[in-house]
C-alpha cells in the first residue's frame, strides 16, 4: 500500500516554472513571426516529452495542429458563417496556446505545496498565501458539496429557478460553517505565528531549470529582434 | 473581570480562511463563465457581465463577514494567480483586475465597510476587472487583424466581409458594452444578493 | 498543568454557558468531560485551547485559565498552540492542504521548525502512530476515519504537551475508534496531558484518570476512574450518558412482519469508476420494519443507499417494491433519505416553507400535525439553518413524511448525539415504522442499532451477509 510520492523528482523547480510562464507570456505577446511561434511550441512539446508527459504532449501537438489547420485550410474553405463564429476564438486560442501549455505543465508536474513554497521563497505575504491554499483545498469540497445537494434535490420536488437557489444557498451556508470550523483549527495550529515559515522540502535549481530559462530568454530576445527587423 | 475585545483592524487567521473559502466559490462561478466564453465571441464580451450577475452573493457575504481592508484585494489576487499559473491569464487582465480590486477596496474604505450600497458599488467596480480578458481584442487590434488577414490571404480568399464582422465586434460601441455590462449586471447581482440576504442569510444568522 | 479558576463564560450576554468552573488537571492526567448535548463540554475545551477568548467575538469571560504556566486570556493563540494541540469533531474541516505529507508538516512549518527537526518529527509520527498508509495521499481520497487520523497525527507531529480533543470520534466507526484508542494510550504512556470531551465513552474507560460530569454549564461531579466505571446503567442513563462498556453486537432478529409492501433488493451490484463496490447484495424489508445496515467506513454503505434511492445506477440486479422492479426515477419518487449532513437537504427560508416545498399540496392541518409530532410547531417561522442540529434533523424527517414517500433511509442519524438524543431519534424512527414506512438505517453506532433495529444486515467487503434469514 505504501506508495512513493510521485513528485519526489519534479522536473522543474516551481520558481523556474513560474518564471518560464512569465517569459513565455512575454514572447507570446511580443512575437509576430509564425516560425518563432512554431519553434516555441516545438520547444515546449519537447519539454513535455522530457517530463515524461507523452500523452499530453501528443494531445497538445494535435491540438495546435488542429488550430493551424482550422485557420489555414478550413476557415478559408468553409462557409463564412462558420468562420465568423470561430475566427476570433481560434486566433486567440492559438495566440495564448504556449501559455496554456506551460500552465498545463505546472498543473501536471508540480504539486500545490511546491508552488506555495515558491511563493514563500519569493516573500509573498502570508496574508495571500494562507487564503490561496485554502481556496485550492476548497475546490474539491465544492464539488463534493454540490454532489450531495443535487442528490438531496432529486429526492425532493425542487423545480425551475428554485433549483439554482437550492444549490447556491446550502453551498454558502456550508462555506460559512466551514470558515468557522477551519478558522478554529487554523489558529490552534499556529497559523498566526509570526515566525518565518520553514519547509521540509528544499527547493533547488538544477541544470534543466537553467536551460529552460536561458532558452526562453533567447526566445524573448528573438521575438523583439524579429519584430524590429519587420518594422 | 475581563471583557474580551477581538475587533482588530488587521486581518486575522479566521478572516484569511474566510477569504480563502469564498474566493473558491467566486472563482468556481467565474471559471464556469470563462469556459462558456469559448462558445461564441459575444459570450466572451459579455462574460464579465455574466460573472458579475452570479458572483454577487459570495462577494457580498465576504464583504459583510470580513469588514476589513484587503479582503477583496486578496480575493482578486487569488483568482488572478490561479488563472495566471494555469496559463489562462494574460498580463492585461492582471492589470485590469488588480486596479479594479484596489478601486473596490478604496470604495469599501470610504463607505466604512458597513453600507450595503457601498459594498454593491465596490462589487460593480470589482466586476469590471474581468474585462481584461477580451480587452486584447482592442488593445492588440492591429496584430490580431494582421494575423487573421494573413491567414485568410494565404488561403486564397480575402474576405472583406469576414474582416468587417471582426472589426464590428471590436468597435468602440462593443467596448462600451464590455465595460457597462459588468457595472449594470453587477448592480443586479448585488440586488439578488440583497434578496437572498433577506430571505436566508440574515434570518439564519450567518452574516 | 491546567488550572481553571472560578470561570464563568457566556457567548452573547444571554444566559451563562459556563458557571463557576473550577478544575485543576495535573501533568500527565487524562480527563474526560461528559454530559448531555449543550452542557458546555465544547466550551470547556475552548477555554483551555484559547479559542475562548481569542476566537470568540462578543463573549464575556470571568475568572482565569492557566495552561502550562500561561495565562490563556493574555497569551497569543499561536504561543498557546505550541504547547496545546487541538483536534475537532468534523474531519472535513481541519485541512489546509490537499496532500497528506504537506498536512503533517503544516503545524511545524508554521512555528518555523528547522527542516532537520521536521523530518525527524514526521518520521517519528508516522512510526509511532503506525500511519504509513496515510503517507503521500490526496486527502480527498480518504475516508472520514482516515481524515480524522491524519488530523490527529498532524497535531502529534507538533509534539504538544497537552491534547485537547473535542468529540474526536463523532464521525468514526468502531474500527477507527479502536485505532484512535490505541493512539490515545500511547499519548498517555508518553506522559501527555489529555482533555477529551466525548459522547461515546466505552473506548475511554480503560485509561482516563478522572471524568468530569457537567450539566447546564456547571460541573456537577468529578469521578475517579474507578467510581466512574462503577456507575450502574440506571445511573448512567439518568445522567444521559452513552454506554460505558464496549457494545456487543446483539442481534435483534425479529421475523419479517408481513409479506406486503416489500422492498426487495436482488443481486445488486454497483461500481464506481469501473471498480465494483459491492456485489450480489440481497435482502428484503417489509413495511413497518426497521432494518439496520452496518459495516465499517468505506465498505459501500452509502453507495448501497444511494443506489436504493436511485441516485447511482446499478451495474446489475434490481430494486423492487411489491415485486415490481423500479427504475432510477421511480426510486427517486419512492425513497427519501435523511442525510448524514442534513444541511444539504434543507432549501426553504422557513420551517413552514420547507414543509410546503416537500408536501406538494398537502393541507395545512396535515403539515401542522406532522410538525407538532416532531416538536417543531413553535419554530414555523424560523429559518431552517437557525435551528439546532437535532431540530434540523427532525425537520428533514418531517419533510420526508410529508412528501408521502414509502421508503425512508437514515444515513448515520446519530453521529455526535448524546444518549437522550439518540433515544429520541430511535423513538421517532419507531413511530415512523408504526406508520408503515419501510425503514433502512445505515449506521456504525452499535448502541443505536441494538436499540432501534428489528434486523441488521452487515455489509462486508464485496459481499453482503445477512445476519438472519428473515427475508429469504
Amino acid at each position: 500500500m505504501v506508495r512513493k510520492s510521485k513528485y519526489e523528482n519534479t522536473v522543474l523547480d516551481p520558481r523556474a516554472a513560474l518564471m518560464l510562464l512569465f517569459l513565455v507570456t512575454v514572447v507570446v505577446f511580443a512575437q509576430q513571426s509564425l516560425y518563432l511561434e512554431l519553434a516555441l511550441v516545438a520547444a515546449l512539446i519537447s519539454l513535455f516529452l522530457y517530463s515524461g508527459l507523452f500523452k499530453n504532449g501528443l494531445i497538445l501537438f494535435l491540438g495546435f495542429g488542429f488550430l493551424l489547420a482550422l485557420q489555414y485550410y478550413i476557415f478559408p474553405n468553409a462557409p463564412q458563417v462558420f468562420a465568423h463564429f470561430f475566427a476570433i476564438l481560434t486566433t486567440y486560442a492559438r495566440k495564448v496556446f504556449p501559455c496554456i501549455m506551460v500552465g498545463m505543465l505546472i498543473v501536471k508536474t508540480i504539486p500545490m505545496r511546491y508552488l506555495i513554497l515558491a511563493m514563500r521563497k519569493w516573500r509573498f505575504p502570508q496574508k495571500l498565501i494562507i487564503p490561496l491554499s485554502v481556496t485550492l483545498c476548497y475546490f474539491p469540497v465544492i464539488r463534493e458539496e454540490i454532489g450531495h445537494i443535487r442528490d438531496a434535490m432529486k429526492l425532493r420536488k425542487v423545480k425551475g429557478i428554485a433549483k439554482a437557489e437550492a444549490i447556491f444557498v446550502p453551498l454558502i451556508f456550508s462555506a460559512a460553517n466551514t470558515a468557522e470550523e477551519l478558522g478554529a483549527a487554523a489558529v490552534t495550529r499556529g497559523i498566526e505565528n509570526p515566525a518565518p515559515k520553514t519547509s521540509v522540502i528544499e527547493l533547488r535549481f538544477r541544470l534543466q531549470d537553467y536551460i529552460c530559462l536561458v532558452v526562453s530568454l533567447i526566445f524573448v530576445w528573438a521575438a523583439f529582434w524579429l519584430r524590429r527587423g519587420a518594422v | 473581570m475581563s471583557t474580551t475585545e477581538v475587533t482588530s483592524k488587521k486581518l486575522k487567521g479566521k478572516d484569511l480562511i474566510t477569504i480563502g473559502i469564498f474566493s473558491a466559490i467566486y472563482f468556481a462561478v467565474n471559471f464556469i463563465f470563462m469556459m462558456a466564453a469559448a462558445l461564441h465571441p459575444i459570450m466572451w464580451i459579455l462574460m464579465p457581465g455574466f460573472i458579475a450577475l452570479f458572483t454577487g452573493v459570495p462577494y457580498m457575504i465576504l464583504a459583510s463577514k470580513v469588514k476589513k481592508a484587503g479582503a477583496v484585494l486578496i480575493m482578486g489576487l487569488i483568482s488572478g494567480l490561479i488563472y495566471y499559473a494555469t496559463g489562462m491569464f494574460t498580463v492585461v487582465i492582471l492589470i485590469t483586475f488588480a486596479s479594479a480590486c484596489l478601486l473596490a477596496e478604496v470604495i469599501r474604505l470610504a463607505t466604512k465597510y458597513k453600507s450595503f450600497t457601498g459594498n454593491s458599488i465596490s462589487f460593480a467596480v470589482f466586476s469590471v476587472g474581468m474585462i481584461g480578458s477580451p480587452l486584447p481584442m482592442w488593445l492588440f487590434k492591429d496584430s490580431f487583424f494582421k494575423q487573421i488577414s494573413e491567414q485568410t490571404g494565404q488561403g486564397g480568399i480575402v474576405s472583406g466581409n469576414y474582416l468587417s464582422i471582426l472589426s464590428n465586434l471590436a468597435t468602440d460601441g462593443m467596448l462600451i458594452v464590455l465595460i457597462l455590462a459588468p457595472i449594470v449586471l453587477g448592480g443586479i447581482g448585488a440586488l439578488i444578493a440583497r434578496a437572498l440576504f433577506k430571505k436566508h442569510f440574515v434570518k439564519a444568522g450567518i452574516v | 498543568m491546567i488550572t481553571i479558576d472560578n470561570v464563568s463564560f457566556d457567548y452573547n450576554r444571554e444566559k451563562n454557558t459556563l458557571k463557576n468552573i473550577n478544575l485543576h488537571i495535573r501533568s500527565g492526567e487524562c480527563v474526560l468531560i461528559c454530559g448531555k448535548s449543550g452542557c458546555g463540554k465544547t466550551t470547556m475545551t475552548r477555554l483551555v485551547n484559547g479559542l475562548i477568548p481569542h476566537f470568540t467575538e462578543n463573549g464575556r469571560l470571568e475568572g482565569k485559565v492557566v495552561v502550562a504556566g500561561m495565562d490563556v486570556a493574555k497569551t497569543e493563540l499561536y504561543k498557546l498552540s505550541e504547547k496545546i494541540g487541538s483536534v475537532f469533531q468534523n474531519p472535513k474541516s481541519q485541512f489546509f492542504n490537499v496532500n497528506s505529507d504537506a498536512e503533517l508538516a503544516f503545524g511545524l512549518e508554521n512555528i518555523g521548525a528547522t527542516p532537520e527537526y521536521m523530518r525527524e518529527r514526521l518520521k517519528a509520527t508516522v512510526e509511532e502512530l503506525q500511519i504509513e498508509q496515510l503517507e503521500h495521499r490526496s486527502i480527498f481520497t480518504m475516508s472520514g476515519g482516515e481524515r480524522q487520523m491524519l488530523a490527529f497525527a498532524s497535531i502529534y507531529a507538533m509534539n504538544p504537551d497537552i491534547y485537547v480533543l473535542d468529540e474526536p470520534t463523532a464521525n468514526l466507526d468502531e474500527h477507527a475508534i479502536e485505532i484512535f484508542r490505541r493512539q490515545l494510550e500511547e499519548l498517555k504512556r508518553r506522559g501527555k496531558t489529555i482533555l477529551i470531551a466525548e459522547h461515546r465513552l466505552y473506548f475511554l474507560t480503560d485509561f482516563i484518570d478522572r471524568a468530569v460530569y457537567m450539566e447546564n454549564g456547571e460541573i456537577i461531579s468529578i469521578y475517579t476512574r474507578d467510581r466512574f466505571i462503577a456507575l450502574s446503567d440506571e445511573q448512567r442513563i439518568k445522567m444521559g450518558l452513552r454506554t460505558l462498556r464496549a457494545n456487543d453486537f446483539q442481534v435483534n432478529d425479529f421475523p419479517m412482519l408481513s409479506s406486503q409492501n416489500v422492498l426487495t433488493v436482488k443481486n445488486l451490484c454497483c461500481e464506481i469508476k469501473g471498480r465494483p463496490v459491492f456485489d450480489q447484495v440481497n435482502f428484503h424489508v417489509s413495511s413497518g420494519e426497521i432494518v439496520g445496515i452496518k459495516g465499517s467506513n468505506g465498505v459501500g454503505k452509502s453507495t448501497l443507499v444511494r443506489c436504493i434511492c436511485g441516485l447511482t445506477k446499478e451495474k446489475n440486479g434490481s430494486v423492487s417494491l411489491d415485486g415490481r422492479p423500479l427504475t432510477q426515477k421511480q426510486r427517486n419518487r419512492e425513497c427519501y433519505c435523511v442525510m448524514q449532513d442534513v444541511n444539504h437537504q434543507l432549501f426553504g427560508d422557513s420551517t413552514w416553507n420547507e414543509c410546503e416545498l416537500s408536501a406538494g399540496g398537502c393541507r395545512e392541518t396535515e403539515i401542522k400535525a406532522v410538525l407538532r409530532s416532531f416538536d417543531l410547531l413553535e419554530y414555523i417561522d424560523t429559518h431552517p439553518m437557525a435551528l439546532s442540529g437535532g431540530q434540523k434533523q427532525r425537520l428533514a424527517i418531517a419533510c420526508g413524511v410529508l412528501s408521502g414517500k414509502k421508503i425512508l433511509v437514515f444515513d448515520e442519524p446519530t453521529s455526535g448525539l448524546d444518549y437522550d438524543h439518540m433515544l429520541a431519534v430511535a423513538g421517532m424512527i419507531q413511530k415512523l415504522a408504526k406508520r408503515k414506512h419501510i425503514i433502512l438505517v445505515v449506521t456504525h453506532d452499535i448502541e443505536f442499532l441494538n436499540c432501534v433495529c428489528d434486523r441488521t444486515i452487515a455489509l462486508t467487503f464485496n459481499e453482503l451477509q445477512q445476519k438472519d434469514n428473515g427475508g429469504n
